[in-house]
């Protein structure tokens, strides 16, 4: 109050707030925060109690016949267990697609059809860093809705003394593959979701390119086996995530069948194609999301 | 009850840009892949694809996109009191947007399915999936206009009674025919043509369509009828 | 001439109380529903659209209840403060399409005469999505008012609307009230109802809090110091004269005139020129310095 110039005309008085001169966190809290919130709102945590249902009532239903495979491996004494860690993720892949076709909207679409990104962009904080940090969000949120039956079915199998470190290989591979997908996935949704606002939408364009997607690939594949014409086949698995990580399973052993065994040089183009889809949309991402910060 | 205004809009809205072309990607990729299999394999090959994807997945996902398109969004942002501030009956309002729903999941889904269903030859079945298809078409635009009057996520909603119920657990069990629409279908298309399924009891599947598109519309008029104005959310 | 009544009207939702035994009855003219963010005004324009279910209580319309009863829109025109979304139309066809779902028998000519009326036949022919803040006002007024009713409910109206235009509204509207339509508006800036409506219905968290001519919705409230600007021949001498009042609470100096603070309303009216004469000393002018709703709004939010 005491410094307050007396003689100049215009004056901005001093009202006693002070100015903030302590520690700021940096670029990383604000990332690691943002990363936070967003797999909490994944699962409609910290969200209303409406929105928890969703999540959740999907992740029960992909958690129950995890639960129920363990209960009679235990009660009956299987000497191994009836599906593979990688095969229940794709025998469950419906579930995975929906939650990653439900809840992509909340992390993508809300903030662009608010307008709130604006505000999230006025912060320290970069364009190519808040859709990194949302994709590495649904990531995370969707890794986790793989693990958990996967986590299950191990405690399952070690609960009924099947052999060690035959099922941690198994397990790991299944992890490492289910995070492959999850980034893969989230990046398709994330895309799809920060382009189409409206959530029905971005919704059924998900579900287009992850269930419908892989009816059609499924079915060629199928096709193409019967008629003899294995490359087809084989080849027509890139063009899905999930048939991408049916067949890198099926490559590396993870206990998953395909109609033609993905081998040799094919198993370096599902590679590639994997890690090129998620740049590509990891990509389409920070442009979309750079584009609209500068507006 | 029908009123042309309100069909005109809600026809209006279906056919705004985006919206029109996502719904034709549908009708294109089913006979761009069916043809595509019936010129590289054989039509057999090629037609189990309509029952396996075409039929199961495409009809459904057009009813759900036209169903959510002609009420969804008006409902979601509110504008539609500007319809409903109007002395016309909200039944006549659930029963105007419905027939623009149904006119765009037949032409969209279940016509698509009878052009690839020829291509592949055999005209018979084609015409006995095309007629299973429109009962199923019939009854998932009402259903699903039923549940987009009820719930901002009826897009998903319906997903999950489409996927879930009749698809994964339709195929696990044989009992869920008994109320899944799309077998209902099937078992009207069956008499037509024995190539097509037979899951369930004609007179019961011809009954439950016919309630459920009734009762479907009926209830999306009534829940309109007591349409409140909410703050935001 | 068409009468809105609110009987006893609650609406709660869940344990949020938005609007709590209101009772009002609104005639010809218009009306300005008043009260800060938040009060229950939407919830109160809601009930009475028949966009909301009173929990308790009626919304009668000429004694015909408002909710679920769709024939009842014929009398009412409805200005939500809800954005249009049909962007696609042009807004000749917007409110034709009005027009056409109250089927009057002549639907174009209506049309023409309505557009005619809000002033909006220029840029009818354009899409709505390129109109300004205030010309969509205008089209969605002149969409609620195209089948002539009797009633005409505004949700916040003159929000994000430019000066220019707002004037433009205001006149609008106050000629529709002196055709003797039943015009409602809810606003949460008082100098806005100020200028439009004389009469006006307060309401404050969710209660109904006052109604009625402002002013003398103002003088009711005796209890509270009412402030006076007065000029006169000598400001000093009238002062110490006004400080020995009983009715007076404080007197302040203020450059040419005098700042008044009065207690009671009525005996100093009264008392004012005779204490005048005896000190000879002349008025010039009296004025109440704060008759702005503001003050009435401030006042009722206190207390």
């Amino acid at each position: 109050m005491s410094d307050v110039p007396q003689s100049r005309p215009g004056v901005i008085h001093d009202l006693g707030y002070r100015r903030y001169d302590g520690l700021r966190e940096g670029t990383a809290t604000i990332a690691r925060t943002l990363f936070i919130t967003g797999l909490r709102h994944a699962y409609g945590l910290g969200r209303s109690g409406k929105s928890k249902v969703m999540p959740f009532l999907l992740l029960a239903m992909s958690v129950l016949p995890a639960l129920i495979v363990v209960g009679v491996v235990v009660l009956t004494g299987m000497s191994s267990l009836p599906i593979s860690y990688a095969d229940y993720t794709n025998q469950t892949q419906l579930l995975v697609s929906l939650f990653a076709a439900a809840q992509a909207p909340v992390l993508f679409s809300r903030d662009l059809r608010h307008r709130s990104i604006v505000l999230y962009l006025a912060r320290p904080l970069s364009a190519p860093l808040f859709a990194l940090m949302r994709w590495l969000s649904l990531a995370v949120a969707l890794w986790f809705f793989m693990a958990v039956p996967t986590l299950l079915l191990f405690v399952g199998a070690m609960l009924s003394g099947l052999d060690k470190s035959d099922q941690v290989t198994q397990l790991l591979k299944a992890v490492a593959l289910q995070t492959l997908l999850a980034l893969l996935v989230a990046g398709i949704t994330g895309l799809i979701s920060s382009v189409s606002l409206r959530r029905g939408f971005a919704v059924v364009g998900s579900v287009m390119a992850l269930i419908v997607l892989t009816g059609v690939v499924t079915a060629i594949q199928a096709i193409a086996a019967d008629q003899d014409a294995d490359a087809v086949s084989v080849a027509a698995g890139l063009f899905s995530p999930w048939s991408l990580y049916t067949g890198l399973a099926n490559a590396w052993d993870a206990g998953v069948e395909t109609f033609v065994p993905v081998d040799g040089a094919w198993v370096l183009a599902y590679a590639l194609v994997a890690l090129l889809l998620v740049a590509g949309c990891l990509l389409g991402l920070v442009a979309r999301f750079q584009k609209v910060g500068s507006r | 009850m029908m009123n042309a205004t309100i069909a005109k809009l809600a026809l209006q809205a279906l056919l705004g840009r985006r919206r029109f072309y996502l719904l034709l990607a549908f009708p294109v990729l089913l006979i761009a892949l069916v043809s595509l299999i019936t010129a590289l394999a054989d039509g057999d090959a090629a037609f189990d694809i309509l029952p396996g994807l075409g039929y199961p997945l495409v009809l459904p996902l057009v009813a759900i996109l036209a169903a959510s398109s002609v009420l969804g969004p008006e409902v979601d942002d509110g504008s539609i009191i500007y319809l409903l501030a109007k002395p016309v009956s909200r039944y006549g309002v659930a029963i105007s947007k419905w027939v623009v729903a149904l006119a765009a999941t037949l032409t969209a889904g279940a016509l698509p399915i009878l052009v690839a269903a020829l291509i592949t030859g055999d005209s018979t079945r084609a015409w006995a999936l095309f007629v299973g298809a429109l009962v199923a078409g019939t009854t998932y635009s009402a259903l699903f206009l039923a549940i987009s009057a009820v719930t901002r996520h009826a897009v998903i909603a319906s997903l999950m009674f489409v996927l879930i119920w009749e698809s994964l657990l339709g195929n696990l069990f044989t009992g869920v025919a008994w109320l899944s629409i799309g077998q209902w279908g099937l078992r009207v298309g069956h008499e037509l043509s024995a190539q097509l399924p037979d899951p369930a009891n004609l007179t019961w599947a011809i009954l439950a369509s016919l309630v459920v598109t009734a009762v479907g519309v009926w209830f999306a008029g009534d829940r309109l009828r007591s349409f409140s104005l909410r703050g935001e959310d | 001439m068409t009468t809105l009544v609110l009987d006893s009207a609650s609406r709660w939702f869940g344990n949020v109380v938005a609007v709590n035994d209101v009772s009002l009855s609104i005639g010809p003219g218009v009306t300005g529903l008043l009260g800060p963010n938040g009060a229950g005004k939407t919830t109160l324009m809601a009930m009475m659209a028949g966009f909301l279910a009173p929990s308790a209580g009626h919304v009668t319309i000429d004694g015909k209840p408002v909710w679920r009863n769709t024939e009842i829109y014929r009398q009412i025109g409805l200005v939500p403060e809800r954005e249009l979304s049909f962007g696609y139309l042009t807004g000749r066809q917007f409110v034709r399409a009005n027009a056409d779902l109250h089927r009057l028998p002549d639907a174009a000519a209506a049309t023409e005469r309505i557009l005619e009326e809000v002033d909006m036949v220029e840029p009818a022919g354009r899409r709505l999505d390129t109109y300004s803040k205030g010309m969509r006002q205008r089209v969605k007024i002149a969409a609620a008012l195209v089948h002539d009713p009797g009633v005409l409910l505004l949700d916040e109206p003159f929000n994000g609307v430019d000066p220019r235009q707002r004037m433009h509204l205001m006149d609008l509207l106050r000629r529709l009230g002196d055709e003797g339509r039943t015009v409602l508006f809810s606003s949460h800036i008082l100098e806005e109802v100020e200028r439009l409506a004389r009469h006006i219905e307060v309401v404050v968290s969710g209660r109904h809090a006052a109604s009625g001519d402002f002013g003398a919705i103002r003088r009711l409230m005796t209890d509270r110091p009412v402030q006076y600007a007065l000029k006169s021949s000598d400001n000093r001498t009238l002062a110490a004269a006004l400080m020995a009042q009983a009715s007076v609470r404080s007197v302040s100096l203020r450059g040419d005139h005098l700042d008044v603070q009065v207690d009671d309303l009525g005996s100093f009216a009264v008392g004012l020129p005779g204490l005048a004469k005896q000190h000879d000393v002349t008025l010039y002018e009296l004025s109440p310095s704060d008759e702005s709703l503001e003050s009435v709004f401030a006042y009722l939010v206190a207390r």
